[in-house]
Parts: C-alpha cells; structure tokens; sequence
C-alpha cells in the first residue's frame, strides 16, 4: 500500500476529514477529482448525456414507426448512410434500435444508479471520509468516458454502428458479412468491455467500503435501503461484468481472429452466447432495478412521515431477489430453440421471483398506509415508480409463462415491458433520487412546482406512448421492425402507432422541463439547509453540499435510518447521528456492535 | 494472521505436496485407467491443490470466517452456469 | 497475538469491519469478479468441449504435456518464492524480501516466456485460431480445439504478465524500503493475485493438457 493511500485511509484520527485540507487545483478537484461526491456528480452529468443521446435515438425510432418513409425532420443534417434525404435507412434503423438500448441499458441508467448514488451515498450514508479507494474510483469514471465515446464513435465508422440489437445475439454479431457492420460491432465489444472494467472497480469500492467504513454504530440492519441494495447490486456487477466480458471477447475473437465459437460453420454454437449473455443480462437487470428499489423506500419513508413497512423483510427480499436473479435468465430464451426442460425449470423459478417483488410493493403499500404523506415532488416521482413497477411486474408474469411467450415473444409486449420496467421503474426512481439528493449534491433546491408539472406530464405521457403497445404486440406487432405497414395486418394498426409516436415526442419535450429545472437550479435555486427534507440518514448531518472529507468527526449512530414519528423524539423525524434523551441513554455511547 | 514468528504455516511442505500432486496429475494421464475415471481423478487432485493454494498461500485459513463465505460465493454460480448450459448438448 | 495487533496501523478499519483491512478485502473482492472472468472462459470451453468431443485430440496428441509440465512446476515455485517473500517482511527481513521478490519474478516471467516459447512452436505446426486454417493445417481434432485452447491460456498469461509487471513494481518499492511488517498491504495484495493465477494454471494445466 503506497503512503499516500494509507494516509488517506487513517481511520483511527479522531476529526478525520479526508485527506489533504489544502484547496486542491481546478483539474485535481474536478477534472481529476478523487473526492466520492464529485465523481457522483461527473457521473451524473455524462450519464443525463447519454440519456439524451438514447432518448434523441428513441426520438427517431418512433419517428420512423409512427411515419415510414417520411423525411426526418431536421433528418437532412444526417449523413447520407444513415438517412439520405431525411429518410431513415434500414441499416441506420438497426443501428439506432441497438444503440438505443446500448446506451440507455449500459450508459444511462446503470450509471444513473450505481454510479451516481452508488458514489454520492455510499461514503456519506455509512459516515465515511470517501471511498475506501479514491483513486480507483476516479479510474472508474475515467474509463466510463472513453467506453462510451467509442460506442458514440462507432456510428460514424464505415459501416455504421453495431446492428444486432442490444444483445448482439450471434452468428447475427459475429460475422460482419450479415449486418455488414464490421469495424461498428468490433468497437461495441470494445467499448463495452471497456465499461465493464468500470462498474468492477466502483463495485470493489462500493463492497470494500460498505463493508468495513460504516460509522461507529452503523450495523448492518441500522444501514438505509438504499445502502443495501446498492451492496446488493455490487455483489450482482461484480460477479455479473466478467461473464460478459468473456462472451464479448469470443465474439470479438469470431469477428476478427476467425475463430468460430458463436459460429455453427466452425462448430461453434450460438446458443453458448445466449447463455452466457443473459447468465450476465438477468443480474444486470436487477442491477438496473435493485438501487431504484433502495431509493424509493428511503423516499417513500420520508415522505409518509413513517418507518419503512417490514424493513428486514425488505432487505431480505433484495438478497432474494439477486439470488433467485442467477436463476432465471433461461426465460430470455424460451423460442431459441433451447431444451423444454430447461424451459419448464426456468418458467418456475421466473414465476417465484415475483414473491419478493410482491413483498417488496406491498411492504411500499404498508410503508404509506395511514402515513401523514407530505406530497413533495421525489414522493410523487417514487408513488410513480411503484405503480408503473406493478404493470411492469405483471407483464412479467405474463412472458414467464411458457405458452403464453411462445405467442409474445419478440413482440412489441416485451418492448412495453422492458420500458415499463426500466423507464417506468429506474428512470421514475432516478428522477425521484436526483430532486431528493440535488441539494446535497449542489448546495441548491430543484424548483418543486416544475417537478410536480414535469411529473404529472411525464405520467400522462408515459402511459399513453407504452400501454398500448401491450395490445400492440398482442396483435403481433415485431419489435426492432422498421416498417409495420409493410404487413397488412399491421396497416390497419397504423393509427396505434402514430398515437404512441406523438406521444412519445411529447413525453421527450416534456424531459425539457425536468433538464431546465436542473440546470436553471444550480444558480437560481433556493439556498438548501443542511437537512430540507427532514430525514434521518446521516447525509442530513453534514452541509449541503458536504465539504472535502465529508464529516468534521466521523459520526456516531444510535439508531436505525427510519425513525419517522418516533414517541421519543419531540420532532416527527430522529435522525441516526443525534444522541439519545438522557433518560433514555444512560450510557453517552452506545456499544459498538459487532456485526 | 494468528501465526506468530514460530508458527508459520508450513509453506515448504506445501510446496512438496503441490509439486508431487502435480506430476501425480501427469502420470494419471498417462496410465490407461478409463476415461471416466481418470477425469474424476484428475479433478479430484487439481481441486485439493486448489484448495491448498487457498488456505495456506493465500491465508485463508487464518481469516475471518465471513471471508471465508465473500470467496464462496462465486461458486455456486460457476456450478449453475455449466450445470445448465451442458443439459443443451445432452 | 490478537489480529488488530498485527494489521497495519495506519488501515486498521473502525469498529463494524471485517477486520481485514481495506486493500486486502478489496483484492478478495476483485479476485470474486477475476473467479467469474475465468468461469466464462472456462465454462465455456467444458460446454464446447462437451457438445463437440470430436473438436478436441487426445492430451499429447497435438499439445506439448512434458513442456508444460515443467512450465507449471515453475508456476508454482513462484507461488512458494511470493509467500516466501511475504514471510520474510512480516519478520521485517527486507534483504529476504528482495530476494525473493525477485525469485518470484524470475519464475513468472520464465513462465510467460515458455508460454511464448510453445505458441510460436504450435502456429508453425498449423495449430491457429483461425478456423479456417485449422481444418486447412490437417490436426487432429477440430478449430474449437485451438480457440479455446487461445483463449484460455492466452488469457492467463496475460494475467500472469501483469502480475510480474506489479511484482516490479512492488521490488522498486520495497528496495526503496516501503514496506515492514506494520505495512505489509502492497506485497501481501500482490501476493494474494499471484497466488489465484497459480490457482487458475492448477486448473487449467489440468483440463486443458490433461484432460
């Protein structure tokens, strides 16, 4: 261990503020920052880019499949391989269907969650100075930045950008002469393996420092939900990442070493890749989806003014839900063509992950079942989540069941499912985390007025662009189809699609108000206390934003982070960090407990 | 690490022992045993010098026991994986 | 000897830890993900081979066992020349320290450079990765034979490079005298690598060669 990081981690200093207390230069602080809070927020900013990247993509997509063969507007500015005179290509509407979910799946959302809270509350929830290893944080971000520029790069090579969907299923992704996209689907394997690097070392500091820097007092059932489940998710990125990065490097090795392990021609078998792609693609779903669980119980306690319903059930209920994840991927499978067997046992234990997904909606029910709500704007956007999970989780059941995805497989009911999921679930959750988390990020209030409007609005708009696409796949309607008029059966549906098209460009316009208000609120927003929000985890000791270092002495915890309403506090709310009433603590310090 | 200076684990012994294994996993290949056999023997001896290497090269022994269950938990997901996938090409 | 006595001072953790101190948990932690890196690899490799048996020749038919019999016998004489090295710190012995540091590395770059040695040996004779050419070159078995055989060994070599390369690393280190039996964290990560890597090779030598 060299002596700067082990300056770094000197624990047993009382007043502890986080290495070096000179002001560190402009690049050091944040360009090159190894301060936890500032990486939250760089990842922050890339992630809120390339959400806008993937939506504009999503933009496009809908363009093409509410209007076929219409110029683009504003689509001549594109280069001619991609859409000569505004007219999207076929080649380029792959491109865009893969990059969408790319970018969405691996840069927006998995960064949103585990980058960004994963970063800001880890060390400041559990009471400690940073992470446990500053620097191997900044490598994190620093090798997220390159991994998504060649990803964005790899539209403008010769050939275009990788075309075989998200899931680069082979031998589609393996030889270039099928998609002719060569160089395109080489830089996707690159750019993703790249990525993984990332996520595995911000998830060795989110264990490392989960585990062994939580305060004095913190035991692990006093830690706050969202603690947990980013713990949880660490676990998931960390066993997850490396499987893919092995199948991205076999199928980087068939598209250039021509070796065939994907390849039937050389012997090589394309369902290897399924497998391993979706042994790592079902964890990584609940990595998308586990943090958002943590945020909206912390938000949703907060703002029903009560302890959170069941919280060792809830915490239980995540371990179960990685657990059960490693076991269920085959139900991505069923119409490959994989054994039946395989397929009854994979139907099975799919239908059993909705026990804890059940536990955990009713435990959000209990959570504000005669609460005294307080309806601020990141409640809203959390009451958001739970109903969209419902639907999201109901259509789950659906496809689990064997005979009924034989008939809705690769249908546009998958494609509401996932983004009922995955917009209606992580994005409601994020949108609730940053408004709850924006004053200890920037010092500043969001306005809560444009919040509310931009949550009504995207509600409205959510629902009418993805509901009906349940009843468009139900009709048959393919997913990743680039023109539906082409089948007379889908004309008849055209209005459908036109109808979920507007709608999808006014749910894009309206994210304008919520990226407005963003911005608008770093400068114009009101000045935000220490604790606006009234809660109880140990972020709300310290100013916001936090200084360098974090906490002046590292703080001590009495209690758990849910102690709304308490009868021994005089205020509704008891935070973790204060000391107990001396009548009722007749010792000033609690046992440190083992955990 | 509870050893102090006199009690190191024997690392020498254990170096004996991976070296002898080692040619022992050589000469089974060679011997005409079966095939089945000579797999599970085989995956026998490299399991047990596995699991030398962990306990004493890298302490595991010695360490807490929650350590003991962070490095398992791999395991089961490596048995899952080619348990499942091989039942494709039975 | 209780444990917080032994553990490096300046990172000892507070209280609700593991009580192993902060970079040798986060090694374990890194070395669950390299488990699951090699598990894909690996598990792939028992999944093809499963499905193709006709892929793969007999051990010795095609591969070099005697070679790399001495290759791993050299692995794993570096195995016991790191713990060696750790042993000699943790007794604050700096001159066995350096030298058995620079056993260690010795060995594993005489390891990379065999490795090396039997690759350029096995293109000339037509074993390539490259499917095509494998069929074309007449050995026996078939191109997922040398695919996986690339893919895997070629993997752990590269991680047994990189392990020299920290080796040196931590040798520059050490023989500026960074290291004592209170701060042992550096020489004892890299060790724990190390040792995994040997761990890895015990399998692989095992499946791929001799299986």
């Amino acid at each position: 261990m060299s002596a700067t990081a082990a300056a770094k981690t000197d624990w047993d200093q009382p007043g502890f503020a986080g290495g070096e207390h000179h002001e560190p230069s402009f690049i050091r602080k944040y360009i090159f920052s190894t301060d936890h809070k500032i990486i939250a927020i760089q990842f922050l900013v890339t992630s809120l880019f390339f959400l806008i990247v993937g939506g504009l993509l999503a933009v496009m997509i809908r363009w093409q499949l509410g209007f076929p063969g219409a110029p683009l507007p504003g689509g001549d500015l594109l280069p001619d391989t991609m859409a000569p005179g505004g007219i999207i290509l076929p080649e380029f509407y792959n491109a865009m269907v893969t990059m969408h979910g790319t970018f969405m799946i691996f840069f927006a959302i998995m960064p949103l969650m585990v980058g960004v809270f994963g970063n800001l509350l880890i060390p400041l929830q559990i009471g400690a100075g940073d992470m446990a290893f500053p620097k191997l944080n900044m490598l994190s971000f620093w090798l997220a930045v390159p991994a998504g520029f060649i990803m964005l790069a790899s539209f403008f090579v010769e050939g275009g950008a990788a075309g075989a969907g998200w899931t680069a299923y082979a031998p589609l992704s393996a030889d270039g002469e099928y998609t002719g996209v060569y160089l395109g689907q080489q830089l996707w394997l690159v750019s993703l393996f790249i990525l993984g690097f990332s996520s595995i070392a911000g998830a060795v500091n989110y264990v490392t420092t989960i585990i062994n820097m939580r305060a004095p007092g913190l035991t692990w059932f006093r830690l706050p939900l969202t603690i947990w489940s980013l713990f949880i998710t660490s676990f998931l990125v960390l066993l997850a990442i490396p499987i893919l990065a092995g199948a991205l490097i076999m199928l980087l090795t068939d598209q250039t070493l021509g070796t065939t392990f994907f390849l039937p021609a050389g012997g090589g078998e394309p369902l290897l890749w399924q497998h391993l792609f979706w042994f790592f693609g079902h964890p990584e779903v609940y990595i998308l989806i586990l943090p958002a669980m943590g945020i909206v119980s912390d938000i949703l306690s907060n703002g029903a003014r009560k302890p959170v319903f069941g919280y060792h059930a809830m915490v239980l209920a995540i371990i179960a839900i990685a657990f059960l994840g490693w076991i269920v991927w085959g139900h991505h499978m069923f119409m490959s063509g994989m054994n039946p067997m395989l397929g009854t046992t994979f139907m099975i234990t799919t239908m059993v992950i909705a026990v804890p997904s059940a536990i955990k909606v009713f435990n959000w029910l209990g959570t504000l079942w005669r609460g005294n709500i307080e309806f601020h704007a990141p409640l809203l956007y959390s009451v958001g989540f739970v109903s969209l999970f419902i639907v999201g989780g109901l259509s789950g059941i659906f496809m689990a069941s064997t005979p009924v995805d034989i008939y809705i497989h690769d249908t546009y009911f998958i494609v509401a499912h996932i983004h009922y999921v995955l917009f209606g679930g992580s994005l409601f959750a994020i949108f609730a985390g940053i408004t709850f988390w924006y004053p200890k990020m920037f010092g500043r209030m969001m306005s809560s007025f444009w919040n509310k409007i931009h949550f009504v609005l995207t509600f409205i708009f959510y629902s009418m662009a993805f509901f009906p696409m349940h009843g468009l796949g139900l009709e048959g309607m393919m997913r990743r189809l680039y023109d539906p008029t082409q089948y007379a059966y889908l004309a008849e549906l055209q209005p459908w699609n036109q109808f979920i098209s507007i709608s999808v460009f006014l749910l894009a316009a309206t994210q304008v108000i919520y990226f407005a208000n963003f911005t608008l609120s770093l400068w114009k927003g009101e000045k935000a206390t220490a604790n606006p929000w009234r809660a109880n985890s140990l972020e709300w000791s310290v100013p916001s934003p936090p200084p360098h270092g974090n906490f002046e002495r590292i703080p001590i915890v009495y209690r758990g982070p849910y102690e709304y309403s308490s009868p021994e506090s005089d205020e509704d709310f008891y935070p973790q960090f204060v000391p107990p009433r001396q009548k009722t603590a007749p010792r000033p310090e609690p046992q440190p407990t083992a955990d | 690490m509870q050893h102090g200076e006199s009690a190191h684990p024997p690392y020498m012994m254990i170096w004996v022992v991976l070296a002898v294994l080692m040619f022992a996993k050589v000469g089974v290949s060679l011997v005409d045993m079966g095939r089945g056999m000579s797999i599970a023997l085989l995956v026998l001896i490299s399991l047990v010098s596995a699991v030398l290497v962990a306990l004493y090269y890298m302490h595991l022994r010695f360490e807490p026991k929650k350590l003991w269950i962070l490095a398992a938990l791999p395991l089961p997901l490596i048995a899952i994986l080619i348990l499942t996938v091989i039942q494709e090409f039975r | 000897m209780s444990q917080a006595a032994t553990m490096p001072i300046e990172e000892r953790a507070p209280e609700p830890g593991l009580g192993i101190y902060n970079l040798k948990l986060g090694i374990w932690i890194f070395l669950l993900s390299e488990v699951m890196f090699f598990t894909a690899l690996i598990g792939s490799y028992v999944i093809l081979r499963f499905a193709h048996p006709d892929h793969f020749a007999a051990p010795g038919e095609v591969l070099n066992v005697p070679l790399t019999a001495v290759n791993t016998f050299i692995l794993i004489c570096s195995s016991v020349t790191m713990v060696k090295a750790y042993a000699a710190i943790e007794k604050d012995d700096q001159k066995g320290l350096k030298q058995w540091l620079l056993a260690t590395i010795v060995l594993g770059s005489t390891f990379v450079g065999v490795q090396v040695y039997e690759y350029i040996h096995l293109v000339n004779d037509g074993f390539v990765p490259d499917a095509q050419a494998y069929v074309e070159s007449g050995l026996a078995g078939g191109p997922l034979y040398s695919s996986t055989f690339y893919l895997m060994t070629g993997f752990h070599g590269v991680h047994v490079a990189l392990g020299v390369g920290a080796l040196i690393f931590i040798l520059i280190k050490a023989m500026r005298g960074a290291y004592s039996s209170q701060r042992l964290g550096g020489v004892e990560g890299v060790g724990l690598y190390w040792h995994f890597v040997d761990l890895v090779w015990i399998v692989l030598f095992t499946i791929v060669y001799l299986i």
